[in-house]
């Protein structure tokens, strides 16, 4: 009995172990290893060990784009928290048919193509878009605004994209927050704002910061929002790391950039649990 | 026992119609092309009539096409179309075959003036197929100034209404050629001087883009752009009032070419198809759906040759220079 409790769960559990390993972790150890190599003006990779291109990432023109790129995706990730937290909280109140439907309707629209979402952003955006037009005709302003081929432009289209990964960790721990605390805390008189701040906050904290590091990473990352909605006038670190293996053909440089990136992920998440929180809450970290 | 049969079933079946399909064929051909290049209809007319099966596959950048064919088994493709500098690249390293061209009886099309460019002067390894140049297009509908080159677009009045195309090389290219100096410089104190320009003409630009700019035009969004002339030519298909203007300091050019790479297993069938694209009645075809500049004589380019090659100056490899332009792109932007 035992031996074939073994043999299932190395059937169900090899599929998953084999997925990763082949296409995470081992293209991971490659561009750790390539982020050491030199590179020959033909875009070549030279086996030579150095630590150039991380020294290289300490130029102030780089620096720059993090700085700017964290700075986008810290709004971005800041619109998310606003707009989860209170969807959860008012939807722990409801039915758990309500519930579900709900967090399903978010969903449901990010089945389509992203690239395709964002291309629709530009329908409602544009100068004479339907925004615009809207706005316009109904005498709220008289010139169009400069709603994309901007910043504001790429802040909307990663709040867009990345919504659902903090809606769901958000609704999830909140949901999970047991109701005789808050009535406990009703009895010995506290008010709404000490209940928010002494009991819903402690305990949904790990949802929201699991949500902004899944909001977080990929907001600095998704070039082709910066691209289409941005206009190409920013460059965030997606389209640094792109342009290295694309254009600049330094893949050695691009793959420094990329690791930096994981250390960048890899202290977020130590500042967390400085902060007291628990590994284990993250969930899928 | 019965899923097993009917699994039986259907794999001999797909095992035979996959037989019976490549064996239709005399042989097969594996190309690599840029995508929205060659219309489906010319390359189906070409299996039709020479009963070889083309694969075609397609890439969006020269370094795409390098990555694919440097990093796949030699002979997985024979015949691609490399840009200018990336057929000199690829000479160097190595990897592409002189061109035989008794082999090519429409050598003869190819007008005089597309050949013996920099990048391979005795195209020995190239023919040209597709050229393109770097246009300014205004939309004479809203903007009455007389344009003639890059250093008018900097004026403040074109605040936020020009598009230009998402390409570092092309683009700081155009700020040297627009400073006078050589559109492959890659002295520090030129480039410094590029930098201050490019940063002037920022604030006139509303989006960088390469794949599409002629939307920008066609929804009203910019009144000028700085786009490959195709891109222009169809710009103007939809807004006769868009005009094309060829900038005074000069421009870049790109030419992609047919060539043949080491290890081709199917080496007269790409010579077949070389031939065939420079049919003339074939050239038309491409050229009515994909308005580029053919080198075909009997094509009647509404771009005077003389102003594309005379003006125009290529994309050169400048080595490990790169990374200054890399990072020049990264201050600007």
């Amino acid at each position: 009995m035992k031996k074939g409790d073994r043999f299932f769960k190395f059937i169900t559990l090899s599929p998953i172990v084999i997925y990763t390993s082949l296409l995470i972790l081992l293209p991971l150890i490659y561009i750790f290893f390539l982020s050491f190599c030199k590179n020959d003006s033909y875009g070549g990779i030279i086996y030579d060990f150095t630590l150039s291109n991380y020294i290289a990432i300490f130029d102030i023109t780089y620096l720059n784009i993090f700085v700017k790129s964290s700075l986008i995706a810290f709004i971005a990730t800041f619109i998310c928290i606003c707009i989860s937290y209170p969807f959860a909280l008012i939807l722990r109140e409801r039915s758990e048919n309500l519930q579900n439907l709900m967090t399903k309707l978010i969903m449901i629209p990010f089945l389509t193509n992203s690239l395709i979402r964002t291309y629709g952003w530009i329908v409602l955006l544009r100068k004479n878009g339907i925004v615009n037009s809207i706005l316009i005709t109904s005498g709220l302003i008289e010139n169009p605004l400069s709603l994309m081929y901007n910043n504001l432009g790429i802040i909307i289209g990663m709040s867009y994209t990345l919504l659902p990964f903090m809606v769901l960790p958000v609704c999830s721990s909140v949901f999970k927050i047991d109701n005789t605390l808050i009535e406990a805390a009703r009895d010995l008189g506290a008010k709404p704002w000490a209940i928010f701040k002494k009991i819903i906050i402690p305990e949904t904290i790990s949802g929201v910061f699991n949500g902004s590091l899944m909001v977080f990473i990929p907001a600095i990352g998704y070039f082709f929002i910066s691209d289409i909605l941005g206009g190409g006038k920013a460059m965030i670190i997606g389209n640094l790391i792109k342009n290295q293996f694309l254009t600049a053909r330094n893949w050695p440089f691009g793959s420094a950039i990329s690791i930096f990136l994981i250390i960048i992920t890899f202290f977020l998440v130590w500042i967390y649990r400085k902060l007291g929180g628990k590994l284990d809450d993250l969930g899928g970290m | 026992m019965k899923y097993i049969k009917l699994l039986i079933i259907i794999v001999s079946l797909i095992l035979v119609t996959g037989c019976n399909r490549s064996s239709d064929y005399d042989g097969v051909l594996n190309v690599l092309n840029w995508s929205s290049y060659i219309p489906d209809s010319v390359i189906h007319d070409f299996e039709e009539e020479y009963n070889i099966k083309v694969n075609y596959g397609t890439y969006s950048s020269n370094e795409e096409l390098l990555a694919k064919v440097t990093s796949s088994k030699e002979g997985t493709y024979d015949l691609v179309f490399p840009s200018d500098y990336m057929v000199e690249l690829m000479k160097e390293k190595n990897i592409i075959m002189k061109l035989d061209k008794d082999k090519i009886l429409n050598y003869y099309n190819i007008d005089d003036t597309f050949l013996h460019q920099s990048y391979d002067p005795y195209n020995e390894y190239s023919l040209p197929f597709l050229s393109t140049v770097v246009v300014i297009a205004v939309n004479e509908a809203n903007i009455t100034d007389n344009i003639t080159g890059y250093n008018d677009l900097l004026m403040s009045k074109y605040k936020n209404n020009i598009v230009i195309l998402d390409d570092q090389r092309i683009v700081i290219g155009m700020s040297l050629m627009a400073l006078g100096y050589d559109m492959n410089e890659t002295d520090p104190k030129a480039l410094k001087e590029a930098e201050e320009w490019l940063i002037k003409l920022k604030q006139n630009i509303k989006a960088y883009d390469s794949d599409s700019p002629k939307t920008f035009f066609i929804t009203d969004e910019v009144d000028i752009g700085i786009m490959w002339s195709a891109e222009a030519i169809l710009a103007r298909d939809e807004n006769p009032n868009i005009n094309i203007i060829y900038p005074s300091e000069g421009h870049a050019i790109s030419m992609d070419n047919y060539v043949i790479l080491k290890g081709s297993k199917n080496v007269d069938n790409a010579y077949l198809f070389i031939d065939y694209l420079l049919r003339d009645d074939v050239s038309k075809k491409i050229i009515a759906e994909y308005p580029y500049i053919s080198p075909n004589k009997s094509i009647y380019n509404t771009i005077s040759l003389d102003d594309i090659f005379n003006k125009g100056y290529y994309v050169e490899n400048i080595g490990s220079n790169i990374k200054e332009y890399d990072k020049l792109w990264a201050d600007i932007k």
